[in-house]
C-alpha cells in the first residue's frame, strides 16, 4: 500500500499526462546526468538552461514565446532514453533536445518521427545521425567537417604522408581519422598506413613500433583517440623517440590533455570554438561564470547555449511553434547567429555547417589559436 | 498434521502449478496496476519491465539452475536484436542503412511473428555452439568464460560493419514492442522457465549445482545438464534481445555490453537467482524503485516544499537498495524457494490423489562386484595398493580399517570417481574401470558418501526422485519409487522438507534412500551410521538387514562402528595402510592378530574390538577424499 501511495503521490506531483500550457513552447531535454554521457550532457544542459533562462527573463524566445523545459535524466541508458522521450511527447514537448551521442539521438528521433517533432542532439558529431529523418538536427560541427578543415590545414602546412590511428570501438574514434584520410587524399596527400587500437588499451608500443619501422615513413599521425588512450599513445610515441607531428579531434581540447607536458607540445587539434578576447563567446563565459560560479572549461556549455539560439531563430523563421514548420524552418536557416560560431543548415543534411577552429598546444601547456574555417562542401566526405 | 506421503506427488504438482501461477500473477498485477494508475506512462514502464522480465528470467534459467553467474547473456541479446532487426527492417530503409548487407540476409522484411521463431531457433543454435565450451566449466571459470563470450560477440558486432554498421548506431528497426507483445512474451518466458525448472533436466541441473560428484554418482551428466540449461536460457535470451531491439528501435553493440549485463544480473540477484519468481520480483522491485525515484530527480513540489534537482539520485538509491538487499537477504528478496505454497501447505493437504509406492523390486540375480589388484597413488602417496576382494549379491560385506586405511578411496575406485593406476574392478563380466563415471549406476551400483552429499536445495522427495529419474524411470514410476524408499527409511513426514533443513540422522537415511531408489544390485555405503546415536544406528541396521534380505542385493558397508559392522556383516574385509590385511567371517577377523594390532592397537584384546565405541580413534585424522 505504501508503494501504491508513493506512486500515486508521484503521479500527482509531477502532473503526468497533463497537457502543456498553450502559450508556452515546451522543450523536452534528455540529459544524461550519470554514466558515460554525463561529461557532455552535463555542461551542455547547463549552458542550454542558462541561455533559456536568460531568454525567459526577456519574455521568452524572440521576446514573446516563454519556454517550458521538461528535463529527464537518462542515466546514459538507451532504454531509459526511449521511455523519457515518449513521456516528453505525452507532456506536450514541441521540440526535443537529445543526449550527446548518436545512439540515444537516433532512438529518440525514431519516436519523434511520428509527429515530426524536431529533435536536436546536444553534441553528437556522427554525421550519420541525421539520416533518420528530416526532423533530426545536429548542433556541433560534425566529425567530417572537423576532419575536412584539419586535413586542409595539414596539406597547407605541407604534410604529405599520414598514418591513421583509429579504433573501431566507437563511431567517433573510427570516423574522424577515416574522414581525414579521405579528404587528405583528395587534396593530394597519401595515407601511408593505418593502425587499430581498442578503447582503454593500456599499451601502444606495438603500434608505435609499426610506425617507426614503416617502409614509407609518415610525416603526420592523425588520431581521434581520447583519454586515456591518447595520453598512453603520445607517451609511447615520444618515448620511442618519434617526433612526428600529431593531429587529432576536438576531444583533445581538454585541460588534462594540455597538462600532459612536453609530450603534447605542438599537438594540433580541432575545436568547436575559441573564446577570442571581446568575442560573444568570451562574454558568454563571463556571464555564465558570474551567474553560476562555474567557469566553462569546454565548448559543450556554449554549444548548449547555441542550441537555444538555433531554436529561437527557427521559431522566428517559422512564424509558429508548429513542429513541422519549425523543422522546415530550421533546415533552411542560413548563417544563423550563434555564440560559439554561426550556423547554416541550408544546403546540408541538417548537420549544421559551422566554423571549425584549429588549435595548437604550446610548450607551456596553453591552447593557441591557429585558424578558423568552415568545411568546403565540395570535398566534405559523405557518411 | 502432515498429509500422507502417497499424495506427495500430486501435492507437489499442484504446488508447482500454483507457484507458476504466482509468478505470472505477480507480473500481471503489477502491470495492471501501473497501466491503471498511470495510464500511458505506466504502460511504458510496464513494457520496459516486461522486456526485462524476459531477459532476466532467461538469465536465471541458466544461473539459477546451474549456480553459475553468467555475464554472457548480453551476447544472446545482441544476436537476437540485430538478427530480428535485419529480418524485419523495411527494404527501402535497409538499402540505405545497410547497403553492403550480404544477400542472404537482405530484403526479407518479415513480420515479427515470423521473425521471432527464426530468431529463437538461431539463438538455440548459437547457444549450442557456444555452450560446448562453457558447459565444461563450473564456478568462477565458467563465469569468466561467459564474459569472454560477451567480449567476443561485442567485438564481432563492431567488426561486422556490413551487417551491424559496426560501432555506429543500427537504426530503422521497427518499434513494434508494445505492451501486449512484451507482456505476452514475459508470461511465456515465465512458463517456459518454470516448466524447465521442474522438469527432469531442471532437477538434474539443480542436483549437479548442489553437488556435482553426488549427481554424477547417480548417473547425471552435469555437462549435459548445463548444456541444456545454457541452450534453453540462450534461446530465451535471444528472443528477449529481439524484443529489446524492437523496443529501442536503434542501438549499437555498446547497448548490449557490460552496462546492460550488470543491470540485469543485479535485478536477478536482488530478487533471488535460484527461483523464477525471484527473477520476476527482482525486475519488478528494481523497476518500481527506479521509476519512483526518477520522478523526483528533476525537482518537484512535495507538500508545498520545492525539492531541488538532484540528478543521479536514481543511480545512488538503486545502488543503496541493492547493497541493503544483499546485506539483509543474501539469497535475494524471494530467497531460494519459489514464491507460493510448498507441497505441505495446508490447502494442498486436501488433495487426495495418491501415487502408490512402487513394489519392492524383484530379488536381484546373483552378481559379483570384484576388486582385482586395484592400486591408486596421489602425488606419490599410495592410498590403495593391490587390493583384491569380492562382494556378492545377497550378502552384507563389511569393509573396515582405521582412518587413512584407504576405504573411501577404494569405494571411489569401484565407482569410477577415481581412475585406478593399476588393477580392475568387475561387475560380473563388465570391467568398471572402462565405464564412464556417470554410467556406473546403469551397471547396478549405487553409493552413499562418507560426508553428506545431498542436494541441499532440493526437498527430500526431490532428492530421491532425481536418483530414480537418473536411472531412466519415467516421472510417474520415479515418483512411486521415491515414495517406496522414503517410506523404507521413515522419511514420510519430511518428504517436502529441503534436504538442508533435515535433522542429521534423517539426512544420513536420505542418502541411503536416494541410493536405493536406483534399484541397485550392489549398494556401497560409506559410513552410513557416522554421527548417529546408538538408537539411530540400531534402527538403520534393522532397515538395511531387511532391505538386504528382501531385495537380495549386495551391500558393501564401510564404517568405523565395529559393533554396527559386526552385527550386519556376514563377511568382513579389513584394510590398513591401503592394503587388505585380512578377510573372513566376523569371528575369523576378530581372531586375526594382524587386525587386532592394526585396527585396535597393541595390548588390547579382540573382545575390546567388538565393543569399542564408534568414534574414530583419538589422534587419527578424519578421512577425506583427496582431490
Amino acid at each position: 500500500m505504501k508503494l501504491k501511495a508513493l506512486l500515486f503521490t508521484t503521479a500527482a506531483l509531477t502532473g503526468l499526462g497533463s497537457a502543456a500550457i498553450a502559450d508556452d513552447y515546451t522543450i523536452g531535454v534528455m540529459s544524461a546526468q550519470s554514466g558515460y554521457l554525463a561529461p557532455y550532457d552535463g555542461p551542455a544542459y547547463a549552458g542550454f538552461q542558462f541561455c533559456i533562462d536568460e531568454m525567459n527573463a526577456a519574455g521568452g524566445l524572440n521576446g514573446n514565446t516563454p519556454v517550458k523545459l521538461i528535463v529527464r535524466d537518462t542515466r546514459s541508458d538507451i532504454a531509459e532514453g526511449v521511455k523519457v522521450v515518449q513521456e516528453m511527447i505525452d507532456e506536450g514537448a514541441q521540440f526535443v533536445v537529445s543526449s550527446a551521442d548518436a545512439d540515444p539521438t537516433i532512438a529518440a528521433a525514431q519516436i519523434t518521427a511520428a509527429d515530426s517533432i524536431p529533435t536536436m542532439t546536444f553534441a553528437g558529431t556522427a554525421p550519420v545521425l541525421t539520416q533518420v529523418g528530416a526532423h533530426v538536427f545536429g548542433s556541433y560541427p560534425a566529425d567530417n567537417q572537423q576532419a575536412t578543415v584539419l586535413a586542409g590545414y595539414a596539406r597547407d602546412q605541407g604534410f604529405e604522408k599520414v598514418w591513421l590511428v583509429k579504433s573501431p570501438d566507437s563511431a567517433y574514434t573510427l570516423g574522424g581519422p577515416e574522414y581525414f584520410g579521405e579528404v587528405f587524399g583528395v587534396l593530394g596527400g597519401a595515407v601511408v598506413g593505418e593502425s587499430s587500437y581498442s578503447l582503454n588499451q593500456p599499451d601502444f608500443s606495438a603500434i608505435v613500433t609499426t610506425i617507426q619501422h614503416a617502409d614509407d615513413a609518415p610525416d603526420l599521425i592523425v588520431t581521434w583517440a581520447w583519454e586515456p588512450d591518447f595520453p598512453a599513445f603520445i607517451r609511447a610515441l615520444r618515448g620511442a623517440g618519434l617526433d612526428t607531428q600529431v593531429m587529432g579531434g576536438d576531444v583533445l581540447d581538454t585541460p588534462t590533455v594540455r597538462g600532459l607536458g612536453d609530450v603534447v607540445a605542438g599537438v594540433v587539434h580541432t575545436s568547436g570554438g575559441f573564446p577570442d578576447e571581446g568575442s560573444a563567446y568570451a562574454d558568454f563565459i563571463k556571464r555564465f561564470t558570474a551567474a553560476t560560479g562555474t567557469e566553462p572549461d569546454n565548448n559543450y556549455y556554449v554549444n548548449g547555449c547555441d542550441i537555444a539560439h538555433m531554436i529561437e531563430q527557427a521559431v522566428a523563421a517559422a512564424g509558429s511553434t508548429d513542429p513541422v514548420a519549425v523543422s522546415a524552418a530550421m533546415a533552411e536557416l542560413k548563417d544563423g547567429e550563434g555564440v560559439m560560431s554561426n550556423f547554416t543548415f541550408a544546403g546540408t543534411d541538417r548537420m549544421p555547417l559551422r566554423d571549425v577552429v584549429v588549435a595548437r598546444i604550446t610548450e607551456a601547456g596553453e591552447k593557441e589559436f591557429v585558424m578558423r574555417s568552415s568545411a568546403d562542401l565540395a570535398i566534405l566526405p559523405q557518411p | 498434521m502432515i498429509a500422507p506421503l502417497a499424495t506427495q506427488p500430486a501435492r507437489l504438482a499442484a504446488a508447482n502449478l500454483i507457484r507458476t501461477g504466482v509468478a505470472l500473477a505477480l507480473l500481471v498485477v503489477v502491470v495492471l496496476g501501473l497501466t491503471t494508475i498511470f495510464g500511458r506512462t505506466g504502460e511504458r514502464i510496464a513494457v520496459q519491465m516486461s522486456v526485462n522480465v524476459v531477459a532476466v528470467v532467461a538469465l536465471a534459467v541458466f544461473c539459477g539452475n546451474t549456480g553459475i553467474v553468467s555475464f554472457g547473456h548480453g551476447a544472446f541479446m545482441a544476436f537476437g536484436a540485430y538478427l530480428s532487426g535485419i529480418l524485419t527492417m523495411p527494404k527501402a530503409l535497409q538499402r540505405t542503412a545497410l547497403p553492403e548487407l550480404p544477400g542472404f540476409l537482405a530484403g526479407h522484411e518479415l513480420s515479427l511473428w515470423l521473425s521471432f521463431p527464426i530468431v529463437a531457433i538461431a539463438g538455440l543454435a548459437f547457444a549450442a555452439l557456444s555452450g560446448g565450451a562453457i558447459a565444461r566449466l563450473v564456478g568462477a571459470s565458467a563465469t569468466i568464460a561467459t564474459l569472454g563470450l560477451l567480449i567476443i560477440v561485442h567485438s564481432t558486432a563492431i567488426g561486422a560493419r556490413e551487417i551491424t554498421r559496426g560501432s555506429q548506431t543500427f537504426f530503422g528497426v521497427p518499434r513494434a514492442t508494445d505492451l501486449t507483445l512484451a507482456l505476452g512474451m514475459a508470461l511465456i518466458a515465465i512458463i517456459v522457465a518454470r516448466l524447465y525448472r521442474e522438469s527432469r533436466w531442471g532437477l538434474f541441473a539443480r542436483a549437479a549445482r548442489d553437488d556435482e560428484d553426488a549427481a554424477i554418482a547417480l548417473g547425471v551428466q552435469p555437462r549435459r545438464t548445463r548444456m541444456i540449461a545454457w541452450c534453453v536460457s540462450g534461446g530465451m535470451a535471444t528472443a528477449g534481445g529481439a524484443l529489446y531491439g524492437h523496443m529501442l528501435g536503434a542501438f549499437s553493440p555498446a547497448s548490449f555490453y557490460l552496462g546492460l549485463v550488470f543491470a540485469q544480473v543485479a535485478m536477478m540477484i536482488v530478487g533471488g537467482m535460484a527461483s523464477v519468481s525471484g527473477a520476476v520480483a527482482g525486475v519488478i522491485a528494481v523497476t518500481l524503485l527506479q521509476d519512483s525515484v526518477r520522478q523526483f530527480e528533476g525537482g518537484a513540489m512535495v507538500f508545498g516544499i520545492a525539492l531541488p534537482e538532484v540528478f543521479g539520485l536514481t543511480t545512488v538509491i538503486l545502488g543503496l537498495a541493492i547493497l541493503l538487499v544483499i546485506w539483509a537477504r543474501p539469497q535475494g528478496l524471494v530467497g531460494s524457494f519459489e514464491l507460493g505454497p510448498g507441497a505441505d501447505a495446508r490447502p494442498l493437504q486436501k488433495i487426495r490423489a495418491q501415487t502408490a509406492a512402487a513394489p519392492s523390486p524383484a530379488r536381484v540375480q546373483d552378481k559379483r562386484l570384484v576388486a582385482e589388484g586395484l592400486s591408486k597413488s596421489f602425488a606419490g602417496v599410495k592410498a590403495v595398493t593391490d587390493v583384491s576382494f569380492e562382494v556378492p549379491t545377497g550378502r552384507i560385506t563389511g569393509l573396515i580399517g582405521p582412518n587413512g586405511a584407504g576405504k573411501s578411496t577404494l569405494v571411489n575406485l569401484l565407482t569410477r570417481a577415481y581412475q585406478a593406476d593399476t588393477g580392475a574392478a568387475y561387475m560380473d563380466e563388465v570391467d568398471l574401470t572402462r565405464v564412464p563415471h556417470h554410467q556406473v549406476p546403469k551397471h547396478g551400483i549405487s553409493r552413499s558418501f562418507q560426508n553428506l552429499r545431498l542436494f541441499r536445495g532440493l526437498t527430500a522427495f526431490e532428492n530421491v526422485l532425481v536418483a530414480a529419474l537418473a536411472v531412466g524411470h519415467d516421472r510417474r514410476t520415479a515418483a512411486s519409487v521415491a515414495i517406496r524408499e522414503l517410506k523404507a527409511f521413515d522419511l514420510s513426514d519430511m518428504a517436502a522438507f529441503r534436504a538442508e533443513n533435515l535433522p542429521y540422522g534423517a539426512r544420513k537415511r536420505l542418502e541411503a534412500a536416494r541410493a536405493l531408489a536406483q534399484d541397485p544390485a550392489m549398494l556401497l555405503l560409506d559410513e552410513p551410521a557416522a554421527g548417529m546415536n546408538p538408537a539411530e544406528t540400531d534402527d538403520l541396521a534393522d532397515r538395511l538387514i531387511e532391505i538386504g534380505q528382501t531385495r537380495g542385493i549386495g551391500i558393501l558397508l564401510i564404517d568405523h562402528d565395529l559393533k554396527f559392522v559386526n552385527r550386519l556383516s556376514e563377511w568382513i574385509v579389513v584394510m590398513n595402510r591401503g592394503s587388505v590385511i585380512a578377510q573372513g567371517t566376523p569371528e575369523e577377523v576378530r581372531q586375526n592378530p594382524k587386525v587386532v594390532e592394526a585396527y585396535i592397537g597393541r595390548g588390547r584384546t579382540a573382545q575390546d574390538a567388538a565393543l569399542s565405541p564408534s568414534a574414530p580413534e583419538a589422534g587419527t585424522q578424519t578421512e577425506r577424499i583427496p582431490s
